[in-house]
């Protein structure tokens, strides 16, 4: 059975709707890539697969569990025991530095430690920049500590909303040759959405959404 | 922990604002609580001191005689009945008040004493006020001379201080022939503090109206009933007082809170997106209304706890024993107020979609 399955789903908004009927299956390990013109309804897509978001019908089963139905604090309890989410802004919290900012991720997982979350830091290439603030890290950097964040608690999921929407050419490499390099060695599943085409090519697969529907869904190879 | 410590201190001025709100309600309620419990304790003090529940004495300026005090000791239903006379005296040239009684009698009854108890004539006790104010010490042998009065006074052995709660703490304490003997007064006396059964009390009352002519005779309930119509017309007040301030308290707590979270719509999608349930991120802001009730709640304590004392101190000329639970009370009143005005704001921020914050664009 594959990882992830969206079964005809839907989500209506009073002004519009985002997804007309979508099935998808993406198999544990797979690297996905989601394209598609601007209100496509790729984020919702992926909200949807996240938790963030409800499905107004069809049915989304992540790892063998049902989560369509979940109240949203078993979704949230479902979701940081198993995903990793990446935005496209790095929302970090403004007052806690590096360090403490994927702390608190643990912290509501399980338990903080310390130095797991530097060893983490010290992954993204952040080791130098453990105590500094948000503020004080440039947008690069703030969002490798999202990454860090993401990945600190082991997820089986990661989900990445234009991760490098917000950065140039040299730091969207450096992003994705992290996510390439923690790809392999631990095999998580990564859906990510972008409008980037180089960032696209990174993967080993891509869907084309439109006006709420997948278009196109082709194979390919990351480099 | 590090992420509440750091949550609150990020809104410093905002927890101040509301603490202060906080602190105010809390001064009305400990002020309330504080005079109900503190100053009722002191009604009818003087003549509990006394161990008396009847007080026989005349129009201001007019004395009765010692042997009313006998008299009235040998009526039936009485149990003991002491005199007391109250007279001016002279130390270094200043005026005091001063008490002439039977210290035998009074031994026991409830008188803090520093020191040791007068044993013999020529030894007094000082009220406790005196002591610093004139700078007096246990031992320390001190003239006092009658006001009014061209005899040449006495000297006297300090043997020890009393503190009472009443007019006692502002003044020497000698017994009653020593006051006779310096101001010349023998055997005038102030008042006769009388013990009788309780049950009879009414009795007593009539038999001394009908055998003493021109006396006033007061229960201690009555005295006490005069001081507690007083003390309730403050109590309404002071109720007024606390049900205003503590609304007011309330809506600024939750306006503060109502703004802080709404600067935290972000923080509160993003804990949910990395898997925070609703009461977790809840745990923050109570965390931070806990912290504002304390604060609030300590600090409105310690101005309440000084306006009440203030206020002791200007109606009885003593201070008030506030007992501990009314801390406990008022403090609790803080954080109750506190954490219940940031419920509303609180969940209604906790129902935003973190997609749709952190969509954000
Ligand atoms: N909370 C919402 N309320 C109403 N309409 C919404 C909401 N979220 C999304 N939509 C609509 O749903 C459609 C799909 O939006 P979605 O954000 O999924 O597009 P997208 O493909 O991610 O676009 P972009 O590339 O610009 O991020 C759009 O028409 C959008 O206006
Ligand atoms: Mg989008």
């Amino acid at each position: 059975m594959a990882f992830i399955k969206l079964d005809s789903a839907s989500k209506i908004y009073e002004t519009a709707q985002a997804l007309r009927g979508v099935d998808l299956e993406v198999e544990q390990g797979q690297w996905l890539n989601i394209v598609g013109p601007s209100g496509s309804g790729k984020s919702t897509l992926l909200n949807v697969i996240g938790g963030l978001d409800s499905l107004s019908s069809g049915n989304v089963v992540i790892d063998g569990a049902e989560i369509t139905g979940l109240s949203e604090d078993a979704m949230a309890v479902f979701r940081r025991e198993r995903i990793g989410f990446v935005f496209q802004q790095a929302h970090l919290i403004p007052y806690l530095n590096a360090v403490e900012n994927v702390m608190l991720s643990q912290y509501f997982h399980s338990m903080s430690d310390e130095d797991e979350a530097i060893e983490a830091l010290k992954r993204v290439g952040l080791g130098h920049r453990l105590t500094h603030r948000p503020s004080q890290l440039s947008g690069g950097e703030q969002q490798r500590v999202c990454i860090a964040r993401a990945l600190i608690n082991s997820p089986k999921l990661l989900l990445a909303d234009e991760p490098t929407g917000n950065l140039d050419r040299e730091n969207t490499r450096i992003i994705l040759e992290l996510l390439k390099k923690l790809h392999q060695e631990e095999h998580f599943t990564i859906i990510l959405v972008t409008h980037d085409p180089f960032v696209s090519q990174w993967g080993q697969r891509i869907i084309t959404m439109e006006d709420g529907k997948i278009k196109c869904d082709e194979f390919i190879c990351y480099l | 922990m590090v992420f509440f410590k750091k949550s609150i201190s990020e809104r410093k001025g905002r927890v101040a604002i509301a603490s202060f709100a906080v602190v105010l309600a809390v001064t009305a309620i400990t002020g309330l609580l504080g005079i109900t419990v503190g100053i009722r304790e002191k009604l009818g003090t003087e003549l509990r001191a006394y161990g008396a529940n009847i007080v026989v004495y005349t129009e201001a300026g007019a004395y009765l005689t010692e042997d009313f005090g006998a008299r009235i000791s040998a009526m039936s239903n009485v149990e003991e009945a002491t005199s007391q006379l109250m007279a001016n005296v002279v130390f270094e040239n200043m005026s005091f008040e001063s008490v002439g009684l039977d210290f035998q009698q009074i031994k026991g009854r409830g008188w803090r004493l520093s020191g040791n108890w007068p044993k013999e004539q020529g030894e007094i006790l000082v009220g406790i006020n005196l002591k610093s104010a004139l700078k007096l010490e246990a031992g320390k042998r001190i003239k006092l001379v009658g006001q009014g009065n061209s005899g040449p006074g006495k000297e006297f052995l300090v043997a020890g201080f009393v503190e009472m709660g009443g007019n006692e703490d502002n003044a020497f304490i000698l017994s009653l022939p020593d006051l006779w003997s310096i101001t010349g007064l023998a055997p005038k006396v102030s008042a006769v503090l009388v013990r009788g059964m309780p049950g009879a009390l009414d009795a007593v009352v009539a038999n001394i109206k009908r055998d003493f002519k021109d006396v006033s005779v007061k229960t201690m309930r009555q005295v006490a009933v005069a001081e507690d119509l007083l003390l309730q017309k403050i109590q309404l007040l002071l109720a007024l007082i606390t049900i205003v301030v503590l609304f007011s308290a309330s809506v600024s707590v939750a306006s503060t809170m109502g703004a802080t979270v709404l600067e935290r719509r972000k923080e509160i999608g993003l804990m949910k997106a990395i898997g925070a349930t609703k009461k977790e991120i809840g745990l923050f802001y109570k965390v931070e209304a806990v912290f504002i009730g304390l604060c609030g709640g300590i600090g409105g304590f310690i101005i309440g706890f000084a306006v009440i004392q203030a206020v002791s101190k200007g109606a009885f000329n003593s201070f008030v024993n506030i007992p501990f639970y009314i801390f406990g009370a008022a403090v609790s009143i803080g954080v109750a107020v506190s954490v219940f005005s940031s419920l509303i704001p609180v969940r209604g921020a906790l129902k935003y979609n973190s997609a749709a914050i952190l969509r954000g664009d």
